[in-house]
């Protein structure tokens, strides 16, 4: 059962649609990121959840009540924001103690809570400080131990980590998750960092355009993408656009300008029907060409276009009859540019996607 | 919904300003085109510009307004590159010595001026004591004790506009002139000057609007010289002569206008940015 | 190079003497003894400023130009909060216009203004010389109002307005509780910069005066017209204490800065 549902959404802003016709449910006690490049409506999505702003067409339902109408301060949704937004005029206590004092709590209430979310946050000893005196991490802390201490209905994150350094950015967003299944609190957050988002969230949404591309758990979308747009997204750097496709029990033959590659048929890929296979720099393979000269199944012949030394690897650019290809390759065998060789996709590395 | 907000927060003070302020300007500028039978008519700017009384005062506060603006560019100009060249403490001393002045009571700063140069003023006991003069001089009451107070009131002004523009002059800059083979004259000429005009025109307007339209002055120093400002006055008040008085308020308000967009699109045109 | 800087030097020092000299020479001629200001004094007392408690007309003159600075200043407040505040805080078509008529005042001349307020505030709204007295005060504190507010807001972080919104507060308590309290050294800064101009005014005060109202420095002006005694040179040393930590306050408030933009 959904603990909420956008229905139908549409906004927009200056004439430009920013969100349209947008479907999302989101169930109790789970974390859910919108993932996407800028411009993509994920944050137009939270502050609309939030109700920072309000949606020109579509509903939003809350525990089954439309709340589409209901004002953001009786809403009681906690919200981070990515400058954490906290109130340089008023102390540690004062910042968390804010929402708690306009629900009228008596003070020792207030006291104990505030203490209490303080220490689940790891700031205990630092209620006395202002904003100014924190680092940007305690900040972060700061402001999401004020959302959560007025016990949020929702929890909602802004880009919570992209004002922190690298190192900072890892051990919070471990932390978030921490305190996130502590508390069993639903949750909304909103990141352009894919590693963040895959790393911390029950279900990932990656939105592109104004709509969600694809909706599933980290895995699957790490392994099964299902457009070309969230394969791009994820790393899959190479893309054929087959001419035909043909489906056989246990493979899939494909054919593109004359050269036919063969696929293992996935179970979890059953029911897609996509014709563009899209395949990781990674698990592309490169080998010398041999002198038979014979063309072996799902290669093709190539020639080396651009070397790039990564550290780790070299990153080659190959140019074959039916496009250029992006290849890692351990830095153990290397090819010079302009070299002919040999480059092969593995039966079970491609996905097909639409 | 936000604009709802928008209005609510805006309309107290235009409305405000709207009834208090732009009516009755618009109305005084209205009723000079017309004439007492009511149709449209521009003889009473056709009889004053015919009036030598009048032509003798709009010349004389042209002239008072172009000297002062003169004297405070050639005094503020130096004292301002040198301020703007200080240390960052020493440079908020200045600063805040110069703001002083503008902070204070025209009255109290036209009055002291009286006390300087008056009859009997300090000025006139100091060069009579001297023995450089038999006769007091007779300053006060005429166009230069005019000009006197205001480069006194409007001088601050102009040292601050310019130390503002000065300091944005990047020192960088000054050491690739002269890493260029550059004199500290030739700097001065073909660097900071042609950066601070922006600066400069800016200040001279306010010099200039400012002298131009300024009434404790001349009210105070000026005796019978009367200014554009001291004239509406007198014609508003003593005389009664409404009519007149908002001819005089609208012309000082046209020429005010025109000065300060002439100078505007100059200083657009003569910005070396662009 | 070093005998041009002492030359710059010598030059910008004697700016400074033909700036602050006068002052200093009429805060010595307030010491005087004898019924003649003259320079330098030849006996010393506080005489004068006795004097000044002395004359009714300068203590009504105060109270009213305390009360007409006082009070235009909390009406334009009133007015200038709103506006400072929705004209940093939105986007919209027109902005600038609406910036531009709220500064407006200070491009009219005051002399021009006094007049034209005289005619219809006075003449055509018949309001009391008092009241006119004071809406035409609340008109010319306007723009600083607007204008010191404005730039203490242009810095201010909105986002706080939504972090207390989603904690609970409605959209008056955010104002009041979050807003407020981080732009008040702003606010009272622009209260004491309006202050200092409305208390300072002479162009539009000049036109307003009645049987028994009328501003201090147009009661001053009238002084200076019929005496030329030291009193007025001792209410010139009390106004320039005025100005002096009215300035240091803004000067902790603002930073500098704030008196070198313009």
């Amino acid at each position: 059962m959904a603990l909420f549902t956008l229905q139908d959404i549409s906004v927009a802003y200056n004439k430009q649609n920013i969100l349209k016709d947008f479907n999302l449910e989101i169930e109790k006690g789970k974390l859910v990121s919108l993932l996407g490049p800028s411009g993509c409506g994920k944050t137009t999505t939270l502050r609309l959840i939030a109700g920072f702003l309000q949606a020109n067409e579509g509903k939003f339902l809350f525990k089954e009540k439309d709340y589409t109408k209901v004002p953001v301060n009786k809403r009681n949704f906690g919200f981070v924001f990515q400058n954490y937004a906290l109130f340089p005029h008023l102390s540690i206590f004062d910042n968390i103690a804010f929402g708690l004092r306009l629900r009228k709590n008596a003070k020792s209430e207030i006291e104990k809570k505030v203490m209490n979310v303080l220490e689940i946050v790891n700031l205990k000893g630092f209620e006395k400080r202002y904003p100014q005196e924190l680092s940007g991490g305690q900040k972060q802390r700061v402001a999401i131990a004020r959302a959560l201490v007025i016990e949020p209905d929702i929890l909602l994150f802004d880009e919570p980590l992209s004002n922190l350094d690298a190192n900072l950015r890892v051990n919070m967003r471990v932390e978030i998750r921490r305190i996130q299944q502590e508390l069993g609190i639903t949750t909304v957050y909103v990141s352009h960092d894919q590693e963040e988002c895959f790393s911390i969230s029950d279900q990932v949404a990656i939105m592109n355009k104004g709509i969600i591309e694809q909706l599933s758990d980290p895995a699957t979308i790490y392994k099964y993408p299902e457009t070309k747009f969230v394969a791009d997204f994820i790393g899959f750097k190479n893309f054929i656009d087959f001419d035909k496709r043909t489906d056989h029990d246990g493979k899939i033959e494909l054919n593109k300008s004359g050269y036919s590659f063969v696929l293992h048929k996935d179970p979890q890929m059953s029911n897609s029907t996509g014709k563009i296979g899209a395949i990781r720099p990674d698990d592309l393979l490169i080998r010398e060409k041999d002198n038979t000269g014979a063309v072996q199944e799902n290669s093709l012949p190539g020639r080396v276009k651009v070397s790039t030394y990564l550290g780790r690897s070299y990153q080659y650019v190959v140019e074959t009859p039916i496009g250029d290809f992006t290849v890692n390759k351990e830095m153990a065998e290397s090819y010079r540019t302009g070299q002919e060789i040999i480059l092969e996709i593995p039966k079970n590395q491609m996905v097909l996607v639409d | 919904m936000k604009k709802r907000y928008l209005y609510l927060l805006l309309l107290p003070g235009v409305l405000f300003l709207t009834i208090f302020m732009i009516i009755p300007i618009l109305m005084t500028i209205g009723t000079t085109f017309f004439h007492e039978g009511g149709g449209f008519s521009i003889q009473g700017y056709l009889d004053f510009f015919q009036d030598r009384y009048f032509i003798e005062i709009l010349l004389t506060t042209l002239r008072v307004s172009l000297f002062t603006t003169i004297i405070c560019i050639l005094l503020g100009f130096p004292a301002a590159y040198y301020i703007s060249k200080l240390k960052q403490r020493k440079k908020a001393i200045m600063l805040l010595l110069t703001i002083f002045p503008l902070l204070t009571s025209p009255v109290v700063r036209s009055f002291s001026w009286m006390v300087i140069i008056g009859k009997n003023g300090v000025v006139n006991k100091l060069l009579m004591g001297m023995g450089l003069i038999e006769k007091p001089l007779d300053i006060l009451y005429t166009p230069t004790a005019i000009i006197i107070g205001l480069v006194h009131l409007f001088l601050p002004l102009i040292i601050v506009t310019l130390v503002g523009v000065m300091e944005n002059i990047e020192t960088d800059l000054l050491k690739a002139a002269e890493s260029l083979g550059a004199s500290r004259l030739a700097v001065f000429s073909k660097v900071i000057i042609p950066l601070s005009v922006p600066g400069l025109v800016i200040g001279s307007i306010l010099v200039f609007v400012g002298s131009f339209t300024a009434y404790t002055t001349p009210a105070l120093l000026g005796g019978k010289q009367r200014v554009i400002s001291t004239f509406l006055y007198q014609n508003a008040i003593t005389l009664n002569e409404w009519q007149v008085a908002s001819i005089v308020a609208t012309i000082m308000i046209a020429v005010t206008v025109l000065i300060i967009s002439i100078m505007n699109g100059l200083a657009k045109k003569l910005n070396p940015k662009g | 190079m070093q005998e041009k800087n002492r030359g710059l030097a010598l030059f910008t020092f004697l700016v400074f003497l033909f700036l602050l000299g006068p002052l200093l020479i009429i805060s010595v001629t307030s010491f005087e003894g004898g019924n003649i200001l003259k320079f330098p004094p030849e006996e010393f007392s506080f005489r004068w400023y006795e004097n000044i408690f002395n004359v009714d007309m300068f203590l009504v003159a105060f109270k009213t130009s305390i009360l007409v600075s006082l009070g235009g200043n909390l009406l334009a407040l009133l007015l200038g909060v709103p506006a400072a505040y929705a004209l940093s805080r939105f986007d919209f078509k027109g902005k600038s216009v609406i910036n531009a008529f709220f500064v407006s005042p200070i491009l009219i001349p005051g002399i021009v203004l006094g007049f034209a307020f005289l005619r219809y505030i006075v003449g055509t709204y018949q309001l009391p010389i008092y009241a006119a007295l004071f809406v035409g005060h609340t008109v010319i504190m306007l723009p600083f109002i607007i204008r010191v507010i404005s730039s203490s807001l242009s810095n201010f972080d909105f986002s706080i307005e939504e972090a207390a919104e989603s904690l609970g507060a409605s959209k008056l308590g955010t104002f009041f509780t979050v807003v407020l309290p981080n732009i008040k050294s702003g606010i009272l800064a622009a209260v004491m910069i309006a202050f200092l101009e409305s208390f300072n005014n002479v162009d539009i005060s000049v036109y307003m005066t009645g049987p028994g109202v009328s501003t201090f420095p147009i009661q001053m002006l009238t002084y200076v017209e019929n005496y030329f005694d030291p009193t007025i040179s001792a209410i010139s040393v009390l106004l320039m204490f005025i100005t002096a930590f009215f300035m240091f306050i803004v000067e902790r408030l603002m930073g500098l800065s704030y008196f070198t933009k313009r």
